[in-house]
């Protein structure tokens, strides 16, 4: 592997897309796995070579040394590393967390959040000698709330609780209440639609869960009794709460009604002038305005997507993969 | 920064090996990967067993390859008072658990505890569970100073006049504190790897964390610290009641206020002066320079406003590898890290001014911490002081995560 020295060590390609990284924040480093390359080993970038260095070779083994020695290129043995493993489970758990691909078009069942959080408490506490926040089980533990079905998880998280002193608090989960509505149903225009199209919606722009991570958002310019109106309609997902909005070149649109499919929709007169946008311009943004603002389309996005979706769905039967993964529904 | 590779090795793998060799009977003071947990080494093996402060050969990071062996087999040597002292920890909890307490983190309560009944009794014997028991009355029992007995005592009509006098008079007597020079960068450069213990007593001695109060009675000066919400500090209340979830800020806080956070956590309760003389002690401090007692706490405040500076500034002060330099690197680091947890990048209203305002928390939470190691005299030493900074920061975003997911979770669920 690579060793590049700037202002950190970096160790390895780091993953350059948000929502491709498993990350895991260490004493003095942090270590990401791309879950599309999907490397035993994974990329560091090392802040302080001081603190890094008391745990740094439980992960890169002999080549800690050489690392942190000032090597150019390193040799990473691929061997069995319980310590690795158990760094990537709290990565991929903190991945799932925040970009797990939920979605009813492409198949792929959401998380549980309560098995999610207890299964990461659980593998945070494991690796706790050489996580950054030295509080982290107790921290991971507050958000867990039983009860758990999962036999084994569930006494893990009890004897856990119990060693740190953590009162775990049963709690009311976000709910999964209209996931399931949404599924199919016709494109949900009514009137003459002049104009339609689609665009895939920007994970980063809204909160995880609310709206179906594969399925497309649409929009059409209708014609109606003499007025023209921007339609605009998206999937929701299992946790559809958030408020969504949509901009459609200088077009804004609140996103605050259901039809009867089940999707969330929206609806705003425009000038018959939205007709002559030129086709680069008709592109619809679907974001969460208490979130994030819009921002331009990364072209390349739309196929990491896709690429992703496909690994949430290669997840579910793999024996690699978390318990969160393989109970998902 | 050189260090010489083949003739070191990093602490973590010696303590590491040295640790498996002891085997299952430390099993309940390691984590499932069979490393020592966290607070075994923090409150067991460094301040009871390799005691770099005694021993600096044995300090964290790289271990010379001459001192290898010294520090295996000192962990070996401690072998069977660290075994027994796994036993007692699970005699503790098991009876922790026999009488419903719930109270405190129990590696915090009682670590150190087992280490003392190991060294004193070894294994746990036939009288185990009596020993547990009182143990466990020390540690939980009603004998240190009560919120309650705060709130008494503070509340109570026959000590109220004389308490307020006791304040206006302290707050009477005021002094500003002495202008003096207030030169922290050369100690701020090291501190987090080699802090220069001379440095930091020169700036105890020569009165620089006072000095650096010096301002603080100006217009807007400790409001801009985050410190109060008013235009100057005054005169802090008796109080008559606190709420956890509803401080204000620290020179807000009646007297009752600042006491009470210490007060509610077992951990730090422990060991505390009795509930009188915590009264009459914080009424003086609040006069002090900073509202605290100890110059190495206000020289601690000092230096976290100093290398805090331009956390949220557009020029880094402060040369690579100081601690300004490196407070700023994790601040921009968490930036990185809101975009991979897809932590939402248009705040809501509810936490904007924490982000906004990241060095008034920093110095907020700062002052709290130091105050609260002031009442239990630990004082921050010159190799602790880059742990207090960095770990202030770490827990002011942190805190601010945790913030960012409940306002998104809230509105999921609403």
């Amino acid at each position: 592997m690579r060793v590049t020295r700037g202002a950190d060590i970096v160790v390895g390609d780091w993953p350059s897309s948000p929502e491709v990284v498993a990350l895991l924040e260490g004493a003095g480093a942090s270590l990401a796995w791309d879950v599309l390359t999907d490397a035993a080993v994974p990329a560091a970038r090392v802040h302080d070579p001081v603190r890094a260095s008391e745990w740094l070779w439980e992960v890169y083994g002999d080549a800690a040394d050489a690392i942190l020695g000032g090597a150019e290129e390193v040799d990473v043995p691929v061997v069995d590393s319980p310590i690795r493993d158990a760094c990537r489970r709290v990565a991929q758990l903190t991945w799932a967390r925040a970009w797990w691909p939920a979605s009813v078009t492409a198949g792929v069942p959401a998380l549980d959040p309560v098995v999610l959080n207890a299964e990461l408490a659980v593998a945070v506490s494991t690796v706790e000698h050489l996580l950054d926040d030295p509080e982290a089980v107790e921290r991971a533990l507050a958000v867990v709330s039983p009860p758990l079905s999962q036999p084994g998880l569930a006494e893990q998280v009890a004897a856990l609780a119990e060693d740190y002193g953590v009162e775990l608090a049963p709690a009311e989960a976000p709910t999964r209440s209209g996931f399931a509505l949404a599924a199919g149903g016709g494109d949900g225009v009514s009137g003459v639609a002049a104009l339609s199209g689609s665009s895939s919606v920007d994970w980063s722009l809204v909160p995880h869960g609310v709206v179906d991570a594969a399925a497309p958002a649409r929009w059409a310019v209708v014609r109606r009794q003499g007025r023209t109106a921007l339609e605009v309609s998206v999937v929701p997902g299992p946790t559809p709460l958030a408020r969504l909005a949509a901009r459609f070149g200088e077009v804004e649109v609140a996103l605050d009604g259901r039809d009867a499919a089940g999707r969330i929709t929206g609806s705003a007169p425009v000038s018959a002038a939205v007709l002559l946008l030129p086709p680069d311009r008709r592109v619809l943004t679907v974001y969460a305005p208490d979130f994030a603002e819009p921002t331009p389309p990364d072209p390349a996005a739309e196929a990491r997507r896709a690429a992703i979706v496909s690994y949430a769905r290669s997840r579910l039967d793999s024996p690699t993969a978390t318990v969160t993964e393989r109970t998902a529904r | 920064m050189t260090i010489a590779r083949a003739a070191t090795l990093p602490r973590g793998a010696l303590v590491a090996r040295a640790w498996a060799g002891l085997g299952d009977a430390v099993a309940p003071l390691s984590n499932a990967a069979g490393r020592p947990l966290t607070r075994t080494v923090k409150l067991i093996l460094d301040p009871l067993v390799l005691r770099p402060v005694l021993n600096p050969e044995f300090a964290a990071g790289a271990i010379a390859a001459a001192h290898a062996d010294a520090l295996t087999s000192r962990i070996a040597d401690a072998g069977p008072v660290l075994a027994a002292t796994a036993s007692w920890f699970v005699v503790l909890k098991k009876e922790r658990r026999r009488r419903w307490i719930t109270e405190g983190n129990p590696q915090d309560l009682y670590f150190q505890r087992c280490f003392e009944l190991a060294t004193g009794h070894g294994e746990p014997g036939p009288d185990a569970a009596a020993v547990a028991a009182t143990v466990l009355e020390e540690v939980h029992g009603r004998e240190g100073p009560t919120v309650a007995a705060l709130r008494d005592f503070v509340t109570d009509p026959a000590n109220v006049d004389g308490l307020t006098r006791l304040l206006d008079t302290a707050w009477a007597d005021r002094v500003a504190p002495a202008p003096g020079p207030v030169a922290t960068s050369s100690f701020l450069a090291t501190c987090a790897v080699t802090p220069d213990r001379e440095a930091f007593r020169a700036l105890v001695t020569g009165l620089a964390g006072s000095a650096g109060a010096v301002d603080l009675d100006l217009p807007g000066v400790a409001r801009a610290h985050g410190l109060t919400d008013r235009d100057r500090p005054v005169r802090p209340g008796l109080g008559r009641g606190a709420s956890k979830a509803n401080l204000p800020k620290p020179f807000d806080r009646s007297i009752l206020e600042r006491l009470f956070a210490p007060l509610t956590n077992a951990f730090q309760r422990a060991g505390l002066a009795d509930v009188p003389t915590l009264v009459r002690r914080e009424i003086a401090r609040s006069a002090g320079p900073w509202q605290l007692a100890d110059e190495e706490s206000r020289l601690v405040v000092v230096l976290g406003r100093d290398a805090s500076a331009s956390l949220a500034g557009d020029a880094p002060v402060g040369g690579p590898g100081s601690a300004a330099a490196r407070l700023r690197s994790r601040w921009e680091r968490e930036a990185y890290v809101h975009r991979v947890l897809r932590m939402p990048s248009a705040v809501p209203p509810e936490v904007r001014a924490d982000v906004r305002g990241v060095r008034e928390a920093y110095l907020r939470r700062l002052w709290v911490r130091v105050h609260g190691r002031e009442l239990r005299h630990d004082t921050v030493t010159a190799d602790q002081v880059w742990d207090v900074l960095d770990g202030v920061l770490r827990s002011v975003i942190l805190d601010q995560r945790d913030r960012l997911r409940s306002v998104l979770e809230r509105e999921a669920v609403a």
